[in-house]
């Protein structure tokens, strides 16, 4: 049975609680507000065939969980799950948002429409490196401490 | 093991980087890509017309534009290929600005020898495909593509033949004359020789006519056409029967069957 330590709470989880929030603030701000400030507002909603603010927002949305989660469990085995996972979720995103990397955009102009066809697959291939990178590094950290633990030696 | 995480930790933020700077840039190149269109000129040539579509792009971008391949493809209701025609910009570097000028060619020689004679009688609408392929920073292959429909106007619009009426007898040859009326709904002048041949029911040539002709775009034509027949042949110049039209140009020749009265 853990106990509630009000030492514990003010000395570990506050600070933890704390960072994860500036954290997760400062995530969105980044990947939300950022990329919505460089786009001109003056762009014609209706030359875009997809919601580019929704998608912002739920990609926003992802990276501030993983960043809250992260920040929470951070130097954890739970912390190193979550970069993992962080990775994997990006990398399944960014798959199904580009459709495989080939971007298909009907755009209607005046009385025509024109098909778009962007082939973005060496990003996408940039975005999984980076991500299994991450992957890799999750890993070792989860390993090390793990191998940390097994060799701590307790002289109580 | 610290640091061998320490450096996958300064790799992945090295390669965030390198996206994100190159992904913000090439947003920004896209946007000042400027593309100037201008005004589609037609011309004669001598084995048909000429369409001509200048154009400029300006790249004030960051990076290049490589393998710019612009192509149409003219097709007829049919789905027959009219025209395959390609014009491509190896490169357009980064600052500079390349004029070019996208040009169709429809040789009137080829139409007609698709056996497209009712293109020549009759309006229709041809379906331009026309397929841009490019790529970005040679590393993003774009590709735009749309439909455009174009009228055509037949130079023999509305082909009429009416009633044949004889209008002078001697003995050695009798003089009839058959309407003929059409609409030159093409954008080019229809000039050349008009030749007419009646034949009866035994598909004999009984009597035949030519008359010259210049009918201007988009004009009507109509007029009595003088046919010359053998004395013996009268009784064969009937009211209804079978003409069979040659029209010639310098350009090109064309030939069918129309029924008359």
């Amino acid at each position: 049975m853990v106990e509630l330590d009000s030492n514990f709470i003010m000395n570990t989880v506050f600070p933890r609680v704390m960072k994860a929030a500036l954290w997760g603030a400062f995530t969105f701000m980044i990947v939300y507000y950022l990329p919505l400030s460089l786009i001109p507002s003056n762009i014609p909603q209706n030359i875009l065939p997809f919601d580019y603010r929704a998608q912002l927002f739920e990609f926003a949305m992802i990276s501030v969980f993983f960043a809250i989660a992260g920040q929470l469990f951070s130097k954890t085995v739970i912390g190193c799950g979550f970069g993992i996972a962080r990775a994997i979720v990006i990398v399944a995103y960014f798959l199904v948002v580009s459709e495989g990397g080939i971007l298909n955009l009907t755009v209607p102009v005046s009385e025509y429409t024109l098909n778009l066809t962007i082939d973005i697959s060496i990003i996408l291939l940039m975005i999984i490196a980076v991500n299994l990178l991450s992957i890799a590094k999750n890993l070792l950290g989860a390993i090390n401490i793990l191998t940390e633990k097994s060799t701590d030696v307790n002289l109580k | 093991m610290k640091i061998a995480t320490s450096m996958l930790t300064v790799a992945t933020v090295i390669l965030w980087v390198v996206i994100l700077f190159f992904s913000v840039t090439a947003v920004y190149s896209v946007m000042n890509v400027g593309v100037d269109i201008g005004e589609a000129q037609m011309f004669p040539t001598s084995t048909g017309i000429k369409f001509s579509l200048p154009f400029s792009i300006s790249n004030e971008g960051y990076y290049e534009l490589a393998d710019l391949n612009l192509t149409t493809r003219v097709t007829d209701p049919d789905g027959a290929v009219l025209d395959l025609t390609e014009t491509l910009v190896d490169s357009i570097p980064q600052g500079e600005t390349v004029n070019a000028s996208h040009t169709i060619e429809v040789d009137l020689d080829d139409i007609l020898s698709m056996n497209h004679l009712t293109l020549m009688l009759n309006d229709s609408n041809f379906t331009v495909e026309i397929f841009t392929g490019l790529s970005f920073a040679r590393a993003i292959p774009v590709q735009l593509s749309t439909n455009v429909s174009l009228p055509w106007g037949a130079p023999f619009a509305d082909f009429a033949v009416g009633d044949l009426s004889v209008s002078q007898r001697n003995s050695s040859y009798i003089e009839a004359a058959i309407p003929v009326s059409f609409e030159n709904h093409a954008p080019i002048n229809i000039s050349g020789t008009l030749k007419l041949e009646i034949y009866d029911s035994s598909d004999e040539n009984i009597a035949s006519g030519v008359t010259g002709i210049n009918v201007a775009a988009n004009q009507y034509y109509g007029d009595n056409i003088l046919i010359y027949a053998r004395p013996q042949d009268e009784s064969k110049l009937t009211d209804i029967g079978r003409v069979h039209i040659l029209f010639e140009t310098p350009l090109f020749t064309v030939d069918w069957w129309e029924n008359y009265g």
